[in-house]
């Protein structure tokens, strides 16, 4: 299966069954996952930073909102619908706890799911918070989300084998 | 908003990188008691995720001691060791790498290291320099590189990197030191450079 990398700031959709969307190393950044498990088509959005994303020299991956809005229309293109499509996010991590730092992490989960929830698009499944970096996977196969934190083994969050029958 | 700096610029920050890694080869030098190499270091201004991958693989699991920085220049010093590195340095200190102190050594050494670095920056150019207490985590590199650029670069395009490696002679362990300031404090070192 050809792994597609989706780093900070980027994004990526495919509705192509070979592929793995990935996105390795998440701290305080949230890997975004919208996926149509009826059209088998996915998007991975790496985003960094809570926003609003008015700088257009930016990926726009970058910020919560504009990497929401991008990665929803874009799997739109690609054939999802839109009463079918579901989120999984995965990071938002504190790594570097001392007060008086900024909380991107939690900063960041908080605006991706604001931006979600205005685009009316459920939230299904979430890994976030703690201390520690994690790696999305969105398995185009059987259109699974997983998460691994560092260190740790590889869980199925959403879609594959896990689906509702 | 900076998205690019020239070569003259790049060239001055180089000068600055070498001149604080130069003291903190000095300072580690004398704790360790052997003689200490610097690298010529590199300056480069990347796109972040560019940045990301500039330091080696993401999923690569290291040890980083992040000391923030405060005052005149703000941003975040960084200093990244594979595992095999935290052991060389350990054993150098006459420590076992998974002993509870070892940790506190290794940001010990890191806070040593960025006071001399830090220390000649701001002599050189004037600029009250404040640290934080160093944090240390043992994760990938991609989440340690990617939370702190979110922290320090938030209101710029491209993270401004200098990179300086110390050389341990005789260990095959050479000690990356990578100061990330913000888009302000970027300008405000070039303006005491005359290059504002």
């Amino acid at each position: 299966m050809a792994d597609i990398s989706v780093r900070m700031g980027e994004l990526a959709t495919s509705a192509d069954p070979g592929t793995v969307l990935v996105s390795i190393g998440l701290g305080s950044c949230i890997g975004l996952a919208l996926v149509d498990t009826g059209a088998r088509v996915a998007g991975l959005a790496h985003i960094m930073l809570p926003g609003p994303g008015e700088h257009a020299s930016r990926p726009p991956g970058t910020f919560a909102d504009t990497g929401v809005a991008a990665l929803l229309a874009e799997v739109l293109a690609l054939g999802a619908r839109r009463m079918r499509l579901s989120a999984t996010i995965v990071g938002g991590a504190q790594m570097f706890g001392s007060a008086g730092r900024m909380q991107v992490g939690a900063r960041n989960e908080e605006a991706v799911r604001a931006a979600l929830r205005a685009a009316r698009l459920p939230v299904v499944a979430a890994e976030t918070g703690g201390g520690s970096g994690r790696t999305i996977r969105v398995y185009l196969d059987d259109v699974r989300v997983t998460a691994r934190a560092a260190g740790g083994s590889e869980n199925v969050l959403y879609g594959g084998l896990a689906l509702p029958v | 908003m900076r998205t690019n700096y020239t070569e003259i610029e790049l060239d001055a920050l180089r000068e600055l990188a070498n001149i604080g890694a130069g003291t903190a080869a000095t300072s580690l030098s004398g704790l360790l008691g052997i003689p200490i190499d610097v690298s010529v270091p590199t300056a480069a201004a990347l796109p972040l995720a560019d940045a990301i991958d500039a330091t080696g693989p993401a999923e690569l699991c290291v040890t980083g001691v992040a000391i923030p920085i405060d005052g005149d220049l703000a941003g975040s010093a960084l200093m990244l060791f594979p595992e095999d590195d935290v052991a060389t340095l350990c054993g150098l200190l006459g420590l076992e790498p998974d002993s509870e102190y070892a940790a506190s050594a290794l940001g010990e050494v890191v806070n040593i290291l960025c006071a001399s670095y830090l220390g000649a920056l701001g002599d050189m150019t004037g600029l009250q320099i404040d640290l934080g207490p160093p944090e240390q985590v043992v994760d990938m590199l991609g989440a340690i590189m990617g939370s702190i650029l979110a922290m320090s670069a938030a209101a710029g395009d491209v993270a401004l990197m200098l990179d300086s490696a110390l050389i341990i002679e005789g260990q095959a362990c050479s000690l990356s030191f990578l100061l990330i300031p913000s888009a302000d404090g970027v300008d405000g070192l070039l303006a005491q450079l005359g290059l504002g």
